[in-house]
């Protein structure tokens, strides 16, 4: 809790939660928002060739899906960062932020060997493995999962 | 920024509320002209145009409400009779983007396998008849909530009538919006997942275009567009929940304004990637899987991610800017 109530009062923090400046809190969140568009977006094209759409498109063709990833959740981390330190002591104890987390660490998880799938797939290879497919329907859900515990932390988190 | 009053948007009002009735007339005629002579090519323009009048009529029946706020207090006018016109509006809007929504599949559909699929065509005929219909009304309706003098007993009875916004299916969408506790929430989620899948397609589909990915055909990434579409249509009914629900909180709002206005923008982007026919060189050519886009088509790809971002940054950026929630 004392570090929450320090995290909570640095000058940045007070700054993204009490300015009113629009280039606080309301840009903070755009940029999540935004990030959350491309990491998700992006993430969901490549779930959906492993499942099937597009089957005839070699995997390789997908790499530049992981800068894009990448992109996303670098501006999401910061973003979510500043957005946390702003209210550390809300949501450091909250129960559905937690949850939240949880969902996103998941998702991210399975980015990982999602990602050495591709990359190290051949140049030319259109088959999909069984763990991969299960890989991407966790994806899947994992990040919807993230979205709705997220939207839902504005009403559950007041 | 410019200004937006409801004045402002009541004006346009009168300016985009012929668009809907007269644009879908026209769509229709160009659709049965093509299937009496059996014309390919004018089929498909008919879908054009009536996918692009499915994409004005979101601000002609948005501008209609601001209309609404501005007049509702002035004598001689009738609240109901503004009421009534307003549903009838909402069914037409609704009738009018499933038309659009089903001549857009038959575009895509077309722009695959070189023809339009003729049930499909047929089916977004039939539903643009609905369409139209269902309009004419509503713009006979709104014609009679400022002109006496062509009200038929229909309407002339509504005007009579004490306003009672139970009867009315905006109204009754309304409070179930407002007083709901789960379906704004619920609403929100769903448009957060719409905007993620739509804005995912659309970046695999212009990072094709700006030369990512080049050794694969541009067909492929055609193949993803329902997906941007599926994603696209549960924004439409979201994003129209909240408006229908809370009117009031995005009518005077410049960031709204703008989200609509780039939405407009997008909305012809995706119509252009939908039916455009540079990428799609025929199969046995040995630069269809290398297709490299012109300084044009580049511009254009960089133009549809801007109008997603700025889209997405006029949404969330509401309960900031202007006129606060």
């Amino acid at each position: 809790m004392g570090l929450l109530v320090w995290l909570e009062s640095l000058p940045l923090s007070v700054w993204v939660h009490e300015s009113p400046s629009v280039w606080a809190q309301p840009t903070v969140l755009t940029l999540h928002t935004m990030g959350m568009g491309v990491l998700v977006g992006a993430s969901w094209v490549l779930d959906l060739r492993l499942l099937g759409i597009n089957r005839n498109v070699p995997l390789s063709a997908f790499r530049w899906v992981f800068p894009a990833v990448t992109v996303g959740l670098i501006v999401n981390l910061i973003t979510g960062i500043l957005l946390f330190v702003g209210r550390a002591t809300t949501w450091g104890l909250a129960i559905p932020f937690f949850i939240k987390m949880a969902f996103v660490i998941a998702s991210a998880a399975t980015l990982m060997p999602l990602r050495s799938y591709v990359l190290h797939s051949d140049p030319q290879q259109t088959e999909v493995g069984g763990n991969a497919r299960l890989l991407a329907i966790a994806s899947i859900l994992t990040w919807a999962g993230a979205i709705t515990a997220g939207r839902l932390l504005a009403y559950l988190v007041p | 920024m410019p200004s937006i009053t409801s004045f402002n948007l009541a004006h346009l009002h009168l300016l985009l509320n012929h668009v809907p009735t007269v644009g879908a007339i026209v769509a229709l005629g160009l659709l049965i002209v093509a299937f009496i002579r059996r014309d390919e090519p004018l089929k498909l323009v008919g879908l054009e145009v009536l996918f692009a009048i499915a994409v004005l009529t979101l601000p002609a029946y948005m501008t209609g409400v601001a209309a609404f706020q501005k007049l509702r207090d002035q004598p001689g006018i009738s609240e109901a009779a503004i009421r009534l016109h307003q549903d009838v509006a909402l069914f037409g809007f609704t009738w009018m983007e499933f038309a659009g929504f089903v001549g857009w599949v038959a575009l895509w559909q077309a722009r695959r396998r070189g023809r339009a699929a003729t049930g499909m065509v047929a089916v977004a005929t039939a539903l643009t008849i609905v369409a139209v219909v269902v309009m004419a009304q509503a713009a006979n309706l709104g014609g009679d909530i400022r002109h006496p003098e062509i009200r038929t007993d229909r309407s002339a009875g509504a005007a009579a009538a004490t306003v009672d916004p139970e009867q009315f299916a905006a109204s009754k969408i309304s409070y179930i919006m407002v007083n709901s506790s789960w379906a704004w929430p619920a609403s929100e989620t769903v448009h957060f997942l719409g905007l993620s899948l739509t804005f995912g397609v659309l970046l695999a589909v212009n990072l094709r275009i700006l030369g990512v990915m080049k050794q694969i055909p541009f067909a492929d990434v055609h193949r993803l567009l329902p997906w941007g579409m599926l994603g696209f249509g549960a924004n439409l009914i979201t994003g129209m929940l909240f408006f229908v629900g809370q009117p009031k909180q995005y009518l005077d709002s410049a960031p709204f304004y703008w989200k609509v206005v780039f939405l407009m923008i997008a909305g012809a982007n995706f119509l252009y990637l939908t039916v455009f026919r540079k990428a799609w060189a025929p199969r046995d050519n040995a630069l269809y899987g290398e297709w490299d886009a012109s300084l044009a088509d580049k511009t254009m790809a960089i133009v549809s991610l801007f109008s997603w971002l700025a889209v997405l940054y006029g949404g969330r950026m509401l309960p900031f800017i202007g006129h606060a929630f």
